[in-house]
């Protein structure tokens, strides 16, 4: 277990000092909502509405988060890692690689979580936004992205062959995602081809999750959300360990 | 006699359609210097391999400290210190960090303090790994192995990328740290080296074990390989060594002019 802690506090360390990292995960997403209430102001989505554009941002800025965490960050560096030996490193100790790998998504998720409450702060100070979902349905909601988005990023650890080639397979559906699930611009803009690619995209049922949750809605109303959600994290999750089981490590 | 450390019967090792490694046998015992020697591709990083608990072997016996490291790979571990052919470490990590990383993961680490000040890397303990020179690595890798305080130490090329000077002092460090009853295997291509550490070596051929015993036991084994040939005595461990090797060509001026 110290020898946990003692990976996890490096860990999260060298986490900070990449630049990619640090900008994506604690800066850009602010960024994005003061860009975004800057030109759209923070207005009812309808007129009449109680919710405010910016409401309905900010948990879809976390969602980006949680891409940037969990699609980018998380199986870049385990690729790595395991492209420069540092997994077979790490087993020549008695820590083991699964504590590096579980170092990894311990730091994260913390990092992602710090995230969002960066977000949450800014949005709260600058635009007063309002959370009116119950507590403990936010953190479901939070969670259960969390968990889809780590479990895709993992799988696609498992797949590549290197380095180079996760890089393609996490850019390309990063980004992807990111601007087709309505992380960044509302989904209620796209034509209807491209709501049907947006439908078959996890990030999309993440956005829909945590807008609807955040806006106030009980988890019940979204049930499908947490179906395909839970599902996406099982069949990325088993799917990527019994491949990285097959993956010569030395 | 005291009981061996390290026991290997029989072991074999396939990738794929290569036979890697093919029924070799050999035991380490405290304060002994077992050298494995051989080619490139002859198998000696498969053994050690095998040996550190990083490869499953197909078929043989493998004991460290009584267990097979496959099985009990983070428990011997707590005895064992390597030091890998090719380490690298997470980029932008530091000297000191790694250190102390390292050192969290036994119960009484080794003083890397004066690890790094007798290595000569206490000014560098603030530098990120991946700006040290090969040989500065290659001292850093030698302290992560001895972290620890291992019974056993598994090294893999020690001193490649170090210069004269250092190599030397790493061979009075290493007879050192024998006599204090650590067992040490060494992969080297530096036959001075052995000759100058090795209790015992281990030949290896295209996977096969060809010698396993003490030096002059080596010589006997080369001198019987040659029985037409009109011995010289005082051969040095790289003269034997070349006159057993398999034959490579070298480059040819054709080809280049």
């Amino acid at each position: 277990m110290k020898g946990f802690a003692a990976i996890c506090k490096i860990e999260l360390r060298l986490f900070t000092r990449d630049f990619f990292n640090f900008f994506f995960v604690l800066v850009f997403p602010v960024l994005m909502l003061l860009l975004f209430g800057g030109i759209f102001g923070n207005t009812p989505i309808y007129d009449g509405a109680e919710v405010n554009m910016m409401d309905i941002s900010v948990p879809a800025y976390a969602v980006m988060i949680i891409g940037v965490t969990g699609l980018m960050s998380l199986p870049l560096t385990l690729s790595g890692y395991k492209e420069k030996k540092i997994y077979k490193r790490f087993d020549a100790t008695p820590a083991g690689k699964k504590s590096i790998l579980a170092a990894q998504v311990f730091i994260n998720l913390i990092m992602t979580l710090i995230g969002i409450l960066i977000l949450l702060i800014a949005g709260t100070i600058f635009y007063h936004i309002q959370v009116r979902g119950a507590f403990l349905s936010v953190c479901v909601s939070v969670l259960f992205s969390i968990a889809a988005l780590f479990s895709m990023g993992f799988l696609f650890t498992a797949i590549g062959r290197d380095l180079k080639s996760t890089s393609l397979i996490c850019y390309l559906f990063y980004f992807i995602m990111l601007f087709l699930s309505g992380a960044t611009m509302p989904d209620m803009l796209f034509p209807d081809t491209v709501k049907r690619i947006s439908g078959l995209l996890p990030m999309t049922y993440a956005v829909d999750l945590m807008q609807g949750v955040f806006a106030g809605d009980s988890l019940r109303l979204h049930g499908k959300e947490l179906m395909v959600l839970g599902s996406v994290t099982a069949v990325c999750a088993i799917v990527g360990a019994a491949l990285y089981r097959k993956k010569d490590w030395t | 006699m005291s009981q061996a450390i390290v026991q290997v019967e029989n072991l074999n090792l396939t990738y794929k359609s290569l036979h890697a490694v093919q029924n070799v046998s050999f035991s380490v015992k405290p304060g002994e210097i077992v050298a494995v020697i051989g080619q490139n591709g002859s198998g000696k990083t498969s053994t050690v391999e095998c040996i550190e608990g990083l490869r499953k072997p197909d078929s043989g016996l493998i004991r460290v400290f009584g267990k097979d490291p496959w099985l009990y790979r983070s428990e011997i571990y707590k005895g064992m210190g390597v030091q890998l052919q090719e380490a690298e470490y997470p980029s932008k990590i530091r000297v000191e960090e790694q250190c102390r990383l390292f050192a969290s993961f036994y119960e009484r680490p080794a003083d890397w303090n004066l690890l790094l000040t007798q290595m000569g890397l206490d000014e560098k303990r603030k530098h990120p790994i991946h700006k040290l020179s090969g040989g500065e690595k290659q001292r850093l890798s030698i302290i992560l192995s001895l972290m620890g305080r291992p019974k056993l130490l598994v090294l893999d090329e020690l001193t490649t990328g170090l210069d004269p000077e250092v190599r030397q002092n790493m061979w009075l460090s290493f007879e050192n740290i024998r006599e204090n009853g650590v067992a040490i295997i060494m992969v080297s291509h530096y036959l001075d080296e052995v000759e100058a550490l090795a209790d015992k070596i281990l030949y290896l051929e295209k996977g096969k074990q060809q010698f396993f015993g003490t030096q002059q036991g080596f010589r006997e084994y080369v001198k019987m390989r040659f029985p037409g040939d009109e011995w010289e005595e005082n051969l040095s461990l790289e003269k034997l060594y070349l006159m057993i090797a398999p034959k490579t060509t070298g480059l040819t001026m054709e080809g280049i002019l």
